[in-house]
């Protein structure tokens, strides 16, 4: 028997504070000053879509926090990943970093969860909104990408794209029930994870040497809080004030999330998914790539340290956790294949 | 006698990220930089790396994205690894002679109604700089003004060249929302808001024209590069172009 494929569809009953279609980011337009966007906690968007078979750069929605609630307006396989929220049906929690089948008319909820800020799900093939700029991200301040270029909204209906995986397709052979069902197996996100995610690497950037001894120790070894002016921009820290030894001024040059700059005053602006792409303020470090998605999972309030490392490590630690989600990916096909 | 060393023109790249390198051109706005940027930039667009995804210029430097895994599998780069492989072929880019087409690019006209209910501090401009609002029109419609970036919010461009007799600082008080096409002055510096969006400029006027519009080939209206020149429009003209 073929087995017949509908669009899988959910509807948004609550939005919750802030939740927007991303993806892995649009990479391409940076001359233009169109910035990356896509999901804060790429791993988490990673881990959601590697569970399902989908391809790494479908769409998911990222929720912020808990409170949002959806409908399952047809039969759905999702997979739900990240720490903002915890997701759960009738009152039991829905399992997450694997597939998950969940039969129509099912309601979702987004419970709270204090260890994290964003969750994503993701759907079978991933969510239909048009590609702008060969990316689905949304990026609100000009209104592009995602559903309308906007964040969600109560009522909104999102469907699924139709062209489905094959492995996709046999993980919902075996998973389909009258019932929400998942395996009992799951991707291990921590194992990909430092223990301290607190902690996070960076490099030096261009301008260190322009900050006093003081204030770079300071930067190295003490804690800085994340301020209530956090968003999907950039954070501002709270912490020992960074001095400048050298006084020039720079003329605005590239920037890209994870680097941090320092502004006028000492104060210093870890940037993030959605920043500008060129800045004008001295750069004290670049947060390694590899714990950008810990830096995503911050809150305001939250403390955090820094550890210097060397570029070179910073790029050996990419292509090693690259190295690990292509055999998770492997894993996830033996499977179901 | 030592020998006198030709001072090379600077060329020095650092790394932005783990998927980005930045090259330094110098350390002063010019259009000599500029130039040698944007022959450049062309340059490695017409013969770009494995893994290479986009180029952003700015002041004096151009940065260099790409994605590290397919530099890191290219065997045609050389080195022991992202950054060395892409700092390495930039180099020898460097080296290459460039055939450069230096014709003299036509410049673009932003039409602009200056004052009017759309440049609310075109007085202000002209009160601090002790003009009349007439002559500050004059002033930024005759010079003829270079793109040295785009920055900021999706398609504005910085634009050098503007008159100092109407350089104005910002507001002490930046604006919720200056609208799309606003046309300000910040210090030295004009430019055009592309979006509507919070900022401190002096706004002497507005645009009909969509300066960024993801639907279109170009996205962005002005590239850096380009040389722009603003043109007076009256009310009804800005109303018909806006319409149109």
């Amino acid at each position: 028997m073929l087995y017949r494929m509908d669009s899988m569809r959910i509807k948004i009953i609550k939005p919750g504070v802030l939740s927007t279609i991303q993806d892995m980011g649009r990479h391409l337009y940076l001359e233009q000053a169109v910035p990356v966007s896509g999901a804060m906690d790429t791993l988490s968007a990673r881990m959601a879509n590697m569970a399902l078979g989908n391809d790494d750069t479908a769409a998911v929605i990222e929720f912020t926090y808990a409170g949002a609630q959806f409908e399952a307006e047809t039969d759905l396989l999702i997979a739900w990943s990240g720490n903002g929220a915890v997701l759960a049906a009738n009152d039991k929690k829905i399992a997450a970093d694997r597939p998950v089948f969940i039969p129509k008319g099912t309601i979702v909820n987004l419970n709270s969860k204090p260890d994290g800020s964003h969750t994503y799900l993701a759907v079978a093939s991933g969510w239909n909104v048009p590609e702008v700029l060969g990316s689905r991200s949304t990026y609100i301040p000009a209104a592009i990408g995602g559903l309308q270029g906007r964040a969600l909204l109560a009522g909104d209906v999102l469907d699924a794209r139709a062209n489905i995986h094959p492995l996709t397709k046999n993980i919902l052979k075996n998973l389909k029930g009258l019932d929400i069902s998942y395996p009992t197996w799951s991707l291990h996100r921590e194992h990909l994870l430092p223990a301290d995610k607190r902690l996070i690497r960076v490099m030096p950037a261009h301008e260190f040497t322009w900050f006093d001894g003081p204030s770079l120790i300071g930067f190295l070894s003490e804690p800085y809080t994340l301020s209530l002016q956090s968003n999907r921009m950039g954070y501002h820290l709270e912490g020992v004030v960074i001095n400048r030894l050298v006084k020039d001024e720079l003329l605005s040059t590239a920037v890209a999330p994870g680097t941090i700059q320092v502004t006028g005053n000492g104060k210093m602006i870890l940037l993030m998914a959605d920043c500008q792409t060129t800045g004008g303020y001295p750069r004290i470090a670049q947060v390694a790539v590899v714990d950008m998605p810990l830096c995503g999972q911050l809150k305001p309030g939250d403390t955090i340290r820094f550890e210097e490392i060397s570029r070179h490590e910073a790029e050996m630690l990419y292509i090693e956790r690259e190295k690990k989600l292509s055999t998770l990916k492997n894993a996830v096909g033996h499977k179901f294949l | 006698m030592k020998a006198t060393m030709r001072a090379e023109p600077a060329f020095n790249i650092y790394y932005l990220s783990e998927s980005a390198v930045t090259i330094e051109f110098g350390k002063e706005i010019g259009e000599g930089t500029l130039q040698r940027i944007n022959n450049f930039n062309r340059a490695l667009l017409e013969d770009p790396f494995p893994g290479f995804r986009t180029s952003v210029p700015a002041y004096v430097t151009l940065s260099v994205f790409f994605d590290p895994l397919q530099v890191i599998a290219s065997k045609e780069l050389t080195g022991a690894d992202c950054y060395e492989k892409v700092k390495l072929f930039l180099e020898k880019l460097q080296k290459n002679p460039v055939h450069v087409t230096t014709s003299k690019a036509d410049a673009l006209t932003i039409p602009v109604c200056y004052g009017d209910g759309f440049g609310p501090d075109l007085e202000e401009v002209a009160k601090v700089n002790k003009l009349t609002t007439q002559e500050v029109i004059d002033l930024h419609s005759n010079a003829v003004y270079k793109v040295y970036m785009i920055g900021f919010v999706p398609g504005f461009a910085y634009l050098g060249g503007m008159d100092g007799r109407i350089a104005t600082p910002r507001k002490a008080t930046p604006r919720k929302a200056v609208p799309a096409g606003g046309v300000g002055i910040a210090g030295e510096q004009t430019g055009i808001y592309p979006l509507e969006t919070p900022g401190g400029w002096q706004i002497i006027g507005q645009t009909p024209l969509k300066m960024f519009d993801a639907g279109r080939a170009q996205s962005a209206l002005l590239k850096a590069g380009d040389n722009v020149v603003f043109k007076p429009i009256t009310k009804q003209e800005f109303d018909a172009l806006s319409n149109g």
